[in-house]
């Protein structure tokens, strides 16, 4: 259960204080797939940082899983992250100088779990994104949608409940963004809460809900 | 985040750049090598010194002298001073061997009646000669033959490397060993042995002139100096005889030889005295001065002079390697300050999916002291390697020397370890910095970060 009350985000730039988020009430049920849209700059990405644990609200609070992360300090969070989400990003993040396995046994490494059991998990999550013949290969050898892929075994690696994608479609092309998209949306069939930051239609359309954010405030929309 | 897995990951990331990684290891390298080597030479000088100073006993040793104003170094090797303080008689020797603390003593005066040393076709002028009592309290480095003993008379010397040399048996010390050199005196000599004038009432025809005597002795043995002057040394008991002069005396019209002890008039030059520990040297001497009203000075204020004067040089060097250390670790802080710019996103990534900031910071902490812990320990294996080459070399000089000492460069195990602790740390602090620039960075700006 993801729950938001009256988040407000504030920066400053120079002497301009910019409302990312201007009073965000938002709930997101366990299992659900929701799309977080709007232009670029909108604060959809600050939301999903938030929700993610990545960020911290300037005011109101944030209740997920039981975990207040408008409250957390820094250890708190990062145990957060490493138990409850996994993160895809647009540009993949993946380390391209070690191999796919290792990639995703690094977050792992942060939960203190031994190197034979890493290797297990990473392999199995490998093989749930259909790169079993690929592990030991460098990001630098993989296609654009492998290097996706990667990332969602990554993402899994921690067993998380929620998934956090932003624009993870946004460097692929159609055909290889829609196999990505499927690939979540069997996760989120699975049961895992699914959240994808898109400003893409297409994408938003296989969402169980759609959420707009315009200039800081959000909105429910109708598909 | 397991130990193990923190140092796997700190190797992984510091081979992914890996000419960086090695120079700026190598800069480590330079300044552990230089310390490592500039300590382990004072080092060695120094326990070389004290090892000198143990093995022949120097160490528990008394100067006692007529003058009560020398330092050791003067009283022990400068013959003495002056002479005109409270005669060192046999009487004096017999109380002070007597005292608590003293295990034995041996006096000592200097030789002057000789002109030149003579081997074969050999000439050469000698200016120290010293005479003393053999026993245990003064004995030399052997070299070849031995240290003269209590059975030694009149006919024993034993000489230094340098007079060996001199006399053409320069890396043979062995073979002058047994061998008889003649010592020539000064004209009008009339000690033990001597050409005597002829009696003043025998017929002469004109005024004799005065004779010069050869005395021959036996080489027992070659021995190391102690302060690397060359010296002749000889038995007490023959130094007395030498020492003494004839005179003809006429009474009642019938001429007759007189000796004239000089040795018990002047008294002896120095008397060395041991005490039965080190620790008990300076009580010694306090006492000897109180009771007798001599000169006494030990070796340890010597000691603790020179021990100054090598720590002094110690840190001057240790502070030049220090410097090259200290340059080595801005070259660290830059590695790493980059590795923190160029893995920014990677950064970001970690956080992202779990990593604390402590995490962070320990990770690149502990990137820069391996960096540190790879310097010392290859600057110490180089030193190790340079130790081990200077030895045979150092032993060569030495020998030609005529010291005995053997392999006297050495790595103490204290520095090994100080050395590589040092550079670990060295590295870690340089990482703190470059650390705490990785913890502090936001995760969503890293992520952004291009």
């Amino acid at each position: 259960m993801i729950q938001l009350d009256h988040i407000t985000r504030t920066y400053r730039l120079g002497d301009e204080v910019i409302h990312a988020l201007n009073d965000v009430s938002f709930s997101v049920r366990p299992g659900e797939f929701v799309a977080i849209i709007g232009p670029s700059g909108s604060g959809k990405s600050t939301l999903a940082n938030i929700i993610g644990g990545l960020d911290r609200p300037t005011s109101g609070t944030v209740i997920v899983d039981g975990n207040n992360l408008s409250k957390d300090r820094d250890t708190k969070l990062s145990e957060y992250r490493n138990h409850h989400v996994g993160f895809i990003f647009q540009s993949f993040n993946l380390q391209n100088d070690i191999s796919a396995l290792d990639n995703v046994m690094m977050p792992l490494l942060f939960s203190k779990i031994r190197r034979a059991e890493r290797r297990k998990r990473a392999q199995e999550c490998l093989r749930a994104v259909g790169l079993a013949d690929r592990m030991k290969h460098k990001a630098t050898e993989l296609s654009g949608g492998q290097r996706q892929r990667v990332a969602i075994a990554r993402a899994l690696a921690v067993r998380p409940s929620i998934i956090i994608a932003d624009e993870p479609t946004g460097n692929l092309d159609t055909a290889r963004g829609q196999e990505i998209m499927t690939l979540l949306k069997n996760l989120n069939k699975k049961g895992m809460t699914l959240l994808v930051i898109t400003h893409d239609l297409t994408v938003a359309k296989q969402a169980s809900r759609v959420v707009q954010i315009l200039d800081g405030r959000l909105q429910e929309r109708k598909v | 985040m397991r130990f193990v897995d923190y140092i796997a990951l700190a190797f992984r990331n510091l081979g992914r750049q890996k000419l960086r990684s090695f120079l700026t290891v190598l800069a480590i390298i330079i300044g552990a090598t230089s310390v490592t080597i500039m300590l382990a030479l004072v080092t060695s000088i120094k326990s070389f010194f004290l090892q000198e100073f143990n093995a022949t006993g120097q160490i528990r040793q008394i100067a006692v002298t007529q003058a009560t104003d020398l330092t050791y170094g003067q009283a022990r090797y400068g013959g003495g001073g002056s002479r005109s303080g409270v005669k060192l008689t046999d009487e004096m020797l017999g109380g002070i061997k007597k005292l608590p603390h003293v295990a034995n003593a041996s006096p000592q005066v200097g030789l002057y009646m000789f002109d030149s040393v003579n081997y074969k076709d050999k000439k050469l002028s000698v200016s120290n000669f010293q005479a003393y009592e053999p026993n245990d309290v003064l004995s030399y480095d052997v070299i070849a033959g031995r240290n003269l003993t209590e059975q030694d008379q009149a006919g024993s010397v034993t000489l230094t490397a340098e007079y060996a040399d001199k006399l053409g048996f320069k890396g043979q010390y062995q073979q002058l060993v047994g061998k008889q050199i003649t010592l020539q005196t000064v004209p009008g000599y009339t000690g033990a042995g001597a050409n005597l004038p002829p009696s003043p009432l025998a017929a002469r025809v004109a005024e004799p002139p005065p004779l010069a005597t050869n005395l021959s002795a036996t080489v027992v043995g070659v021995v190391g100096s102690q302060t690397g002057q060359a010296a002749m040394y000889f038995p007490l008991a023959w130094a007395r005889g030498l020492l003494q002069t004839q005179d003809w005396k006429v009474t009642n019209g019938k001429a007759a030889l007189v000796a004239t002890d000089n040795l018990a008039k002047t008294g002896y030059q120095t008397i060395t005295v041991a005490a039965d520990a080190a620790e008990n040297a300076n009580g010694v001497a306090q006492r000897i001065r109180d009771q007798f009203g001599v000169g006494a000075s030990t070796a340890q204020d010597f000691i603790k002079k020179q021990l100054a004067i090598f720590n002094i040089i110690g840190y001057v060097l240790g502070g030049i390697g220090g410097i090259s250390l200290a340059v080595a670790a801005v070259g660290v802080v830059n590695t790493m300050v980059m590795a923190t710019m160029e893995r920014t996103r990677e950064i970001g990534v970690m956080r992202a999916v779990g990593a604390k900031r402590a995490t962070i910071s320990r990770l690149f902490t502990l990137e820069a002291s391996l960096l540190g812990l790879l310097g010392g320990v290859l600057g110490i294996a180089i030193g190790y390697a340079m130790v081990t080459v200077a030895n045979p070399l150092v032993n060569k000089q030495l020998a030609a020397n005529g010291i005995s000492a053997k392999d006297i460069v050495i790595l103490p195990p204290w520095l090994v370890v100080g050395v590589i602790i040092v550079t670990t740390l060295i590295g870690m602090l340089a990482g703190l910095y470059p650390a705490r620039r990785a913890a502090k960075l936001n995760p969503v700006e890293a992520l952004r970060h291009e």
